[in-house]
């Protein structure tokens, strides 16, 4: 059975603890271009868009879900939002909870929104982030 | 880096633009350093069987270096609260050095006591490649020189 509307409210186990460090930070930066001084140096903040980086693992979950039958090849990702309550620092250790928010079935696709909560080791918020993705049924020709 | 404080900013204010080449070695990069491995970021075989022009940015990649005209003004970027996106068009990439130019401009749209909410165009090729991108900034109560704390 594909996704469908009901798939809307599932929520996946959170993922595996993941860890901030200062040389993923740095390598983050450095591929946007960045060299603003906060993302160096003993205790850099991680670039804000680095959440991406936290919540893919949360996303491979539901691209991974058998039960959707979502196929990453015809996967767009259509619009991000982050909510930052805090930015990420190295040392951090934060756990990502995705959960499906609403799914619109269209004729030749559906559009699924998915929210992905990051917290830290004592459950606080840090950050949230909200995608669509359109999932095309068939590659274009 | 250039301090800003509320009082110089009002709606329309425009943020020093930033024009940066996405290349091949730079979606190699990324791709890396955010772990997106998806082929259409780096096979053209692969993103034109799935319909592609060619080989495309990520579109975090974009989202990512549109941000650094507003972290560039404010200094501090965990002044950073909320960040919307609309991918509208890819950024195609062609192999060669030169790569491709995405032009980007922000102004402030909005001010709502600190929070200041910044627009940002992204253009390529002339065609805007993000139908909406918005940054809302907390830039704190009017103190001097607020980039320099830690």
């Amino acid at each position: 059975m594909a996704i469908t509307e009901a798939h809307a409210g599932r929520r996946y186990p959170p993922c595996d603890p993941y860890q901030v460090s200062a040389a993923k930070i740095a390598e983050f930066a450095t591929a946007l271009g960045d060299d603003n001084p906060r993302y160096r140096g003993y205790s850099p903040i991680a670039p804000p868009t680095f959440a991406a980086v936290v919540s893919a693992h949360a996303w491979d979950q539901l691209f991974g879900d058998p039960e959707l039958e979502l196929s990453v090849d015809r996967v767009v990702h259509a619009d991000q939002r982050y909510t930052f309550l805090r930015p990420l620092r190295a040392g951090d250790v934060v756990i990502a909870t995705l959960v499906i928010d609403k799914v619109r079935m269209r004729q030749d696709s559906e559009l699924v929104s998915a929210t992905v909560d990051i917290s830290d080791r004592d459950a606080e918020p840090v950050c949230t982030a909200q995608a669509t993705f359109l999932h095309a049924h068939e590659v274009p020709a | 880096m250039k301090a800003t404080v509320v009082e110089g900013v009002e709606i329309g204010t425009q943020l020093p633009s930033l024009a940066v080449r996405f290349t091949r070695e730079r979606l190699v990069r990324y791709a890396g350093a955010a772990t997106d491995f998806n082929p259409i970021h780096y096979s053209e075989h692969f993103a034109r069987r799935v319909g592609l022009p060619g080989v495309i940015a990520h579109g975090m990649l974009t989202m990512g270096t549109a941000l650094r005209v507003v972290t560039n003004w404010v200094g501090d970027p965990s002044r950073v609260t909320s960040y919307f996106v609309r991918f509208t068009r890819p950024v195609v990439v062609p192999d060669d050095a030169d790569g491709v130019e995405v032009q980007f401009n922000a102004s402030v749209a909005a001010i709502e006591g600190s929070l200041v909410t910044v627009s940002i165009e992204a253009t390529c090729g002339g065609q805007k490649v993000l139908g909406v991108a918005r940054a809302e900034v907390d830039l704190g109560m009017r103190v001097p020189h607020l980039d320099h704390e830690s």
